[in-house]
Order: structure tokens, then C-alpha cells, then sequence
């Protein structure tokens, strides 16, 4: 099976979602943009004034990066969970596409070309706004908001992927939100800078969103470090393809009998 | 009763075809000689639509040409001993099956029989756990993409892109199938013209109708030109105009040559279309052969319905050789000779409610009818 023909198969699942994804553009984009837009409008300039700098940021500036990372969480988690899953069961949309030449792989593939892309819109979107309100030290570090936004969507994606295997019905969802996605997303250094030593700076190594965050406000505050940058970048890619492949086996005992 | 009409008028011209092909010319309905005894008996029941016939007829000649074919055709699908369970659940035991180019096959079977997921084993989207499966001559387990690249599916839901327009629903399967744009522009009005649905293009699936609905997965279906086409209950639950004018199209598929593999519950449908029926029951196939032949096996002959009070009566007249049953709260009598029902009716003065000649039905329910509560 030609590696050409499978991404040219997935483009093609890729531009369904797109095409009907566009139909409702205000819609679809309001909670990705309005939730970050609230939580630095609440927390980020409601508590700046009442705690110190961290790291020479102000509290806001910690914030703005870790809020295009949730930007990117969410699109993820939310898109291969309830999206992917709607369209798995109530729309019949793979039922159809298997009817073609589009299998299994290039569905899953599609979905994160998909997600990819989605992902990495978003988080310029959200980039821009942090640019104009001044909350990015090293404003040249968001040029690559967008791509560790993509980066990082593809593993929770996949989380999201395997979620919508598992679940027996729509409202379990809600399950997998409460006890995996909040928790990563209230706990991996967004709000808070974590230590290396505690137990909570150990657990969230095994949550590729930590990296993503950590890429991020790498770029945002411009604090490089070779040997951090390399680590994070490649647990965010072994990330994606482990779950990515575990993702691809239990869809693809959902859709083949 | 329009449905019922063309059951009884299609299986009589069906019938005498089948015997003197000869007395069968094309576009022409000759009155038999039992139909011209049916008027001359003057049950009401039994009126002869000759436009039904005659719209019909013509195609039957086709039908032998390719029953004579299917003797020499290319084997697009062999299926030896293919067996799928889900766990502990056997769906199909061990099916045997093959399919010539230009053949319609008609897979009949109760609800649960395994129909569907032979149809899944065909195409890949399920997984066959034993025996031997070649589509084209390739096993869809290896090649489903080189497969799936040949057919064409009409799936039991219809499975249509319901956040999408009819003309967006279409592009985008013309993508997927791998039609360039232009060539993909011209064969999408081609077929919503050929599926009366040219003047829905725009519209949101949601708006569809369901026949509209149905229509448009058949055009779906048809926009990579298949070689195979595999039709899931084309016709559930639509009324009889939309019916009629799926069949006309499926009967022009087959005339091009298609092969085309048809599951239903309409008997009537399956006698129309196939050369060959396939009966499943319980994930075996239990019965195989043409219409006319499964019929002269399994319940030759004609059937006479009668009001179920007058059962006691004709109990009195009946011969040993005919079989009674009851269906639909009457009494039915399947008789040999078409006489043996008329004479009946004289000799106890009691009139029908219908008489016909034996069809498809009557064998599916002789063989598989049995048993509703085990397959519900």
C-alpha cells in the first residue's frame, strides 16, 4: 500500500471536515477562542496585580502561553471525541467512506491531517491576540505557536481518538473529560510553575500536553534550552505515534466487524 | 394492490417464458392460454394489468440470455466456506458462493441471517474469520483498496453526509473515487438527471425525502462506473413510484453487463431482478438457484387464498397432493394446475380472494418461515 495514496486519500478526510466544518465557522470557533480570551481575562488580569512575577513574568505573561496550549487541548480532545464520534455514529460518515477505496488508516490518518491543521489555525489565532495585547516577551517566538499547537493537538487527538473507541455511549464522554482532560489541563504547569522534585512534576512527564505547554512558554519567555527543547519535542512525537498507533487499532475495531 | 398485480402478472409471463421462450417475443404480451381461462372464470381478482406486463417484458429475454451466460462469465466473486462470528455469536457458518459477471444475485433471508455481513466480507469492512473469499480474484482481506476501487455500495442506511447539500455530498464521494473535477462535474448531472434528482442539487440532505435520499446513494454508488454493484435493501420502506424506478434502473444496470448482488425482503423485487437467488438462514445458505427453479422445487404450482371461515368447507374438496397453510388470517391452498382451484371453487361455490401462481414468497416462507421467534 503506497504511503502517496494513503495521504491523498487522507487530504480527502481531511477536506470533508474542513468542508463542513467552514458551514458553521462562527460557531465552531467561538469556544476555542472565547474560553482562553476569558480565562487570561479573569485569571491573567485579575490576579496579575495580586501575586509577584514568576520567573520575571507577570502573572498574565505566565499564563498567555499555556493558554494556546489548552487552546490546542481542547480542539483536540473535543474534535476526535464527541466530533469524531458523532460522525462515526450517528452520521454514518466512515460507513460511507469505506465504501471507497478510504480505509481505516486513512481515515485515522485524515483526522489528524485534520486536527493538524485545525489545531495550528487556532493557535495562531489565539498567538495574534496575546501578540496585540503584549503578553509575549519574545514576540518572535510565536511563530511557532502554530506548530507546537498542531504538534501538541495530535496526541491529545489521540487521546480523544481512543476515548471515543471505549465509550458505549455520547455521555461518557464526559467521564473521560472529568477525570483525564481536566486534570491535565488544570495540573500540567499552566497555571502554576511546577518543580522537577515534587510528585506532580513527575506525573506530568507522562502527559504529552506538559511538553506541549513547555515548548510553549519556552518560546513565548525566549528561555532556549537545547537540551529541553529536544526532549520535550521528541516526547511530543513519541507521544503522537504511540497513541496515535494504539488510537488507529481500536478505531479500527470499531469500524471493521 | 398495484404491488401484488405485478407479483402475479410478472411470475405468469415469468413462467410461461421460462418453459417455451419461444411463445415469449420481445415487447409482446401474448395472452397465454391460462390467462385467457383466468377472464374466461370471471374471478374479479384475477384482472390482468397488460401495461404492468408489458412494461416489464421486454427485459425478460435479457434474463435468459444471461442465465445462459453465467455458465461461461468470469467469476467476480468466489466464496468458499466463509464463516465470521463476533465472539461467541456465529453470523455466518460457512457460506458458499459464486457470482458470474452480468449476474443478479438476490441474497434473501430473514432479518439477522448474515446478509449484511457477507456483504461486509465482500468489501472489507468485515473481517471474515474462516474460508476462502475472492473479489475480482483478489481477497479482501489483502486488497480491500484495489476491491473497493471496482465496486459500488448502496449500505442499508444510507450513510449521506446529512451536514452537506446534495451537489457537496457528491463532489466530495467524487473525490474520494478519485474523478477529476471536470470529469466528476459531468458524471454527478449524468446521474442525479438518470435518479430524477437534478432538480435537488442544492438542497440539504436534511430537506431529502427519504426515496430522494435512497436515490442519491445509488448515485453515490454509481459515480466510480462500478463493476459490482452491491445493493443492501435497496428498496426498504420506499413507496411504490420510487421502488419502481430503482428496479428500472437496476434492471438497466444489469443489461449493461453490471453485476450486481441485491439483498432484500421483497420477494417480488428479487423474482424481478435476479437470474439467481441465494437463500440465507441462520449464516448458512440453504437454498440456491433461479427463481423458476427454487419455485418448481420448493412449492410448485398456483395458490388460491380463501376466507379462513370457509376452511371446514374446502377441507371437504381437497386433494392429497395440494398443500394448505394459513397466512394473512386465510386459508391458502397450493394446487399443481391452475384448474384444480377454479374446478375447486365451482364444485363449492366459494369464491377467492385471490388466486395466483406460486412465487418467490411461498418458497422463502416455506424455508425459512418457520421460525420467527429464533431469528427476532
Amino acid at each position: 500500500m503506497p504511503l502517496s495514496t494513503t495521504f491523498r486519500l487522507a487530504w480527502h478526510v481531511a477536506v470533508r471536515n474542513w468542508v463542513v466544518y467552514r458551514k458553521d465557522f462562527i460557531a465552531n470557533i467561538s469556544p476555542t477562542l472565547a474560553d482562553p480570551a476569558l480565562i487570561l481575562a479573569s485569571l491573567g488580569m485579575g490576579l496579575s496585580p495580586f501575586i509577584g512575577r514568576i520567573g520575571g513574568h507577570s502573572y498574565a505573561q505566565f499564563l498567555a502561553p499555556g493558554l494556546v496550549a489548552t487552546t490546542a487541548l481542547f480542539t483536540a480532545f473535543f474534535e476526535c471525541s464527541y466530533g469524531f464520534y458523532i460522525r462515526m455514529t450517528f452520521e454514518s460518515v466512515f460507513k460511507a467512506m469505506l465504501t471507497t477505496s478510504i480505509g481505516v488508516v486513512d481515515i485515522v490518518v485524515g483526522e489528524f491531517i485534520w486536527l493538524g491543521i485545525r489545531a495550528g489555525l487556532m493557535a495562531t489565532g489565539v498567538a495574534l491576540v496575546l501578540l496585540v495585547i503584549g503578553l509575549v516577551p519574545n514576540p518572535l517566538g510565536a511563530f511557532f505557536f502554530p506548530v507546537i499547537g498542531a504538534l501538541l493537538a495530535l496526541p491529545c487527538g489521540a487521546i480523544g481518538l481512543l476515548s471515543s473507541a471505549w465509550v458505549r455511549n455520547i455521555n461518557q464522554f464526559q467521564s473521560v473529560y472529568s477525570f483525564l482532560i481536566a486534570p491535565i489541563f488544570y495540573l500540567s504547569g499552566v497555571f502554576f510553575p511546577l518543580s522537577n522534585n515534587s510528585w506532580l512534576g513527575v506525573a506530568v512527564q507522562f502527559s504529552p500536553f506538559y511538553h506541549g505547554v513547555r515548548l510553549l512558554q519556552m518560546s513565548s519567555w525566549g528561555e532556549w534550552n537545547g537540551t529541553e527543547l529536544v526532549f520535550h519535542l521528541v516526547a511530543l512525537i513519541a507521544f503522537t505515534l504511540a497513541l496515535g498507533w494504539l488510537a488507529l487499532g481500536q478505531i479500527r475495531k470499531k469500524l471493521i466487524l | 394492490m398495484i404491488s401484488g398485480d405485478v407479483t402475479r402478472s410478472i411470475a405468469q409471463s415469468h413462467l410461461h417464458c421460462g418453459r417455451e421462450p419461444s411463445r415469449c417475443p420481445g415487447g409482446v404480451a401474448t395472452p397465454s392460454a391460462s390467462q385467457a381461462r383466468e377472464r374466461s372464470t370471471g374471478v374479479a381478482a384475477f384482472t390482468f394489468h397488460l401495461s404492468l406486463i408489458t412494461n416489464h417484458l421486454p427485459l425478460l429475454p435479457t434474463q435468459f440470455c444471461l442465465s445462459a451466460m453465467t455458465t461461461a462469465g468470469t467469476k467476480i466473486i468466489e466464496a468458499r466456506g466463509v464463516k465470521k462470528s463476533f465472539g461467541d455469536v456465529v453470523a455466518l457458518h460457512g457460506c458458499d458462493l459464486e457470482v458470474l459477471e452480468g449476474e443478479c444475485i438476490g441474497l434473501l433471508g430473514p432479518n439477522g441471517a448474515g446478509k449484511s455481513t457477507f456483504i461486509g466480507c465482500l468489501y472489507g469492512v468485515v473481517d471474515r474469520t474462516g474460508g476462502e473469499l475472492l473479489v475480482f480474484g483478489l481477497d479482501p482481506a489483502n486488497d480491500a483498496r484495489a476491491i473497493k476501487g471496482r465496486i459500488g455500495v448502496v449500505p442499508q442506511e444510507n450513510a449521506l453526509d446529512e451536514a452537506l447539500t446534495v451537489l457537496e455530498n457528491m463532489q466530495l464521494y467524487a473525490r474520494f473515487v478519485g474523478l477529476a473535477r471536470r470529469t466528476a462535474a459531468q458524471r454527478i448531472d449524468e446521474l442525479l438527471t438518470h435518479m430524477a434528482l437534478e432538480h435537488k442539487r442544492d438542497a440539504p440532505i436534511r430537506s431529502l425525502s427519504g426515496g430522494m435520499k435512497r436515490r442519491l446513494a445509488f448515485v453515490r454508488a454509481l459515480l466510480v462506473d462500478p463493476e459490482l454493484l452491491i445493493l443492501d435493501e435497496p428498496t426498504t420502506g420506499l413507496d411504490p413510484t420510487v421502488r419502481h424506478l430503482i428496479w428500472e434502473r437496476v434492471l438497466g444496470y444489469r443489461d449493461e453487463g453490471k453485476t450486481v448482488l441485491v439483498t432484500t425482503h421483497y420477494m417480488h423485487e428479487a423474482e424481478l431482478l435476479c437470474n439467481r437467488i441465494v437463500i440465507l438462514d441462520n449464516g448458512r445458505v440453504i437454498s440456491m438457484g433461479s427463481p423458476r427453479e427454487l419455485i418448481d422445487e420448493h412449492a410448485p404450482g398456483f395458490v388460491g387464498y380463501f376466507p379462513l371461515e370457509t376452511e371446514q368447507r374446502l377441507r371437504a374438496h381437497l386433494s392429497s397432493n395440494w398443500t394448505t397453510f394459513e397466512q394473512g388470517r386465510q386459508f391458502c391452498i397450493r394446487t399443481p394446475n391452475f384448474e384444480d382451484l377454479t374446478e375447486l371453487q365451482k364444485a363449492t361455490g366459494i369464491n377467492a380472494v385471490q388466486l395466483r401462481p406460486a412465487s418467490l414468497e411461498d418458497v422463502y416462507l416455506k424455508l425459512t418461515g418457520h421460525r420467527l421467534d429464533e431469528n427476532e
